[in-house]
């Protein structure tokens, strides 16, 4: 193709837009909408994501120990628990370290360490983490057989909780995803078969005087395409900005609901790159089948 | 140029089968200027759609260039159609644009360059006479000048053949003398000429090739418009020495 007309098309696209000005802002807007359900169904997934690693993080299985132990015994114990395979990190807290850890918690009860420092009514205890949290119960009940093991504390009704509901919401925002993406499919290949409809006698004589299919085809790609993209670069400033104002409010405005769970969402910084190029693929490879689809039909002349 | 080859189109309905054309054989030759003359119904329209490439026939073969169209792939379909200009009965000019941007259209959906359509399209419009007239709507021209329009932008990419699809059905006689006036000029640089029509008068006028069509056959090929007519008048027997079809 020749660069000059390859500039005639896509100003012809471009002509297009506007002349159907009316219809392509109507599209734009749905489609501007669907992205942003994406995007908004995205971040959730990411968060709930984040929140459950959180959780997992947070929830080591606590191992506690015999009182009395020597210190030779604390040490197979320790050696014990680092070779059960699935354990990645093994930390040992000892009764001490429990106090201190407590009472610098409550403000309010600073003078607790005072209290119970000669008298520390805490056991010796192992934090472990597992590498993977669907094997907690089988690994918890491996380490309730070390000697010298008094109990093991496993957070296992919180991390089937939490699976489930990780589950669901993946499910879910790919389902949603899904949808809309469909819903933009459709709502493309309708806003260019309407131009193609009110084209067709266009069409037709290019058709006559011996266009090939892509001259035709090109325009409306154009038209199609454009609209993706200015709906991509819509949506990603909408979902972008929300977002930022909603983690900076979130942080801002702690709960005990929020500080549950780590207190604070996943930094914008981490995921725009994810939303701005997924929305700008979403919108040049809708529109493209979008307006592939349409147009077939109207090419058989 | 143009070659009919035991030609047979049958458009098929739901439970119908409707024999458009039958058993055709035609041969024009290059530089030729033909008349295809045939009441409503004839199988005129079918014989443009075939020549045009919207139709593809039944049984037989259609050569066109030496091409048998109905083995052309699908995409070499438009390249095929760049070899022919078509003048339509309604013309078909798009309504938004200019005398001069109508043919310049049709050169830009073809691939020319910006340059050469910049050089072609004022002459192309000048030889059919609308020179001052190449920023005028269609609108705003007259019948007779919109299908100069119509014929300059047939014109416009050179082709080899010019298809008149009844040059005279929607303007007075006397722009239909003038349009005939100058197919036949065009003819005479040695452009094949087709034109298809329903009207015995124009036929009787200028003395070219008629091939009249009635019911799907040829009734009769001849060189003399009088015989043709003759042949109407006689109710469709052809006396053998005129005969030119075999």
């Amino acid at each position: 193709m020749r660069f000059s007309s390859f500039t005639y098309l896509v100003r012809q696209g471009l002509h297009n837009m506007w002349a159907n000005r009316l219809m392509t802002f109507a599209s734009m807007g749905v489609l501007t909408v669907c992205m942003i359900l994406i995007g908004v169904a995205y971040l959730l997934g990411v968060n709930v994501d984040a929140i459950v690693e959180y959780i997992g993080d947070q929830n080591e299985t606590v191992v506690y120990l015999q009182d009395g132990l020597t210190d030779d015994q604390i040490a197979a114990v320790d050696s014990a628990i680092r070779t059960t395979p699935g354990v990645v990190s093994v930390t040992y807290v000892s009764p001490q370290d429990v106090l201190a850890n407590y009472s610098s918690m409550l403000d309010d009860y600073a003078n607790m360490y005072d209290a119970f420092e000669n008298d520390n009514p805490f056991s010796a205890n192992y934090r472990v983490v597992v590498d993977d949290i669907s094997q907690l119960d089988q690994i918890s009940a491996q380490l309730k057989q070390i000697d010298g093991v008094d109990d093991v504390y496993a957070p296992l009704e919180l991390s089937d909780a939490f699976s489930s509901i990780q589950r669901v919401v993946f499910g879910v925002s790919y389902g949603l995803v899904a949808v809309l993406a469909i819903v933009s499919i459709v709502v493309v290949n309708n806003t260019i078969r309407i131009t193609v409809f009110a084209r067709r006698k266009e069409i037709a004589i290019m058709k006559l005087v011996g266009a090939t299919n892509g001259f035709i085809r090109f325009p409306f790609f154009v038209e199609g395409t454009t609209a993706g993209l200015i709906s991509a670069i819509l949506a990603s400033g909408i979902v972008c900005g929300g977002y930022y104002a909603l983690c900076d409010w979130y942080t801002n405005n702690p709960t005990t609901f929020s500080q549950m769970f780590g207190g604070q969402l996943v930094s914008l910084f981490d995921v725009w790159y994810y939303i701005v190029i997924g929305f700008f693929v979403l919108g040049f490879v809708l529109c493209g089948i979008g307006t592939a689809t349409s147009i077939r039909k109207h090419l058989n002349v | 140029m143009i070659d009919f080859e035991h030609v047979t189109k049958i458009y098929e309905t739901q439970n119908d089968e409707n024999v458009a054309l039958e058993d055709i054989n035609l041969h024009i030759d290059d530089g030729e200027f033909v008349f295809v003359l045939g009441h409503s119904g004839a199988g005129k329209s079918t014989f443009l759609k075939l020549i045009l490439l919207e139709e593809k026939c039944t049984e037989g073969s259609v050569i066109i260039n030496g091409q048998d169209i109905g083995k052309l792939k699908r995409r070499k379909v438009p390249y095929m159609r760049r070899q022919m200009g078509v003048v339509f009965q309604d013309f078909r000019l798009i309504p938004t644009m200019t005398a001069y941007e109508n043919v310049a259209f049709a050169m830009r959906v073809t691939n020319i360059s910006t340059r050469q359509i910049r050089k072609r399209v004022p002459y192309v419009l000048g030889l059919v006479g609308l020179g001052d007239k190449m920023d005028r709507l269609p609108d705003e021209l007259s019948g007779g000048e919109q299908q100069r329009v119509a014929l300059a932008r047939a014109l416009a990419h050179s082709p080899k053949l010019i298809i008149a699809d009844e040059p005279t059905g929607n303007i007075d006689p006397e722009m239909s003398f003038e349009m005939m006036e100058l197919l036949s000029a065009i003819n005479s640089v040695g452009i094949t000429v087709v034109v298809v029509t329903h009207e015995h008068q124009l036929v009787r006028r200028f003395k070219k090739r008629v091939v009249t069509l009635s019911h799907g056959h040829i009734a009769s090929d001849t060189a003399h418009p009088e015989v043709a007519e003759q042949f109407a008048a006689s109710g469709g027997k052809l006396p053998k020495e005129l005969d030119f079809s075999h």
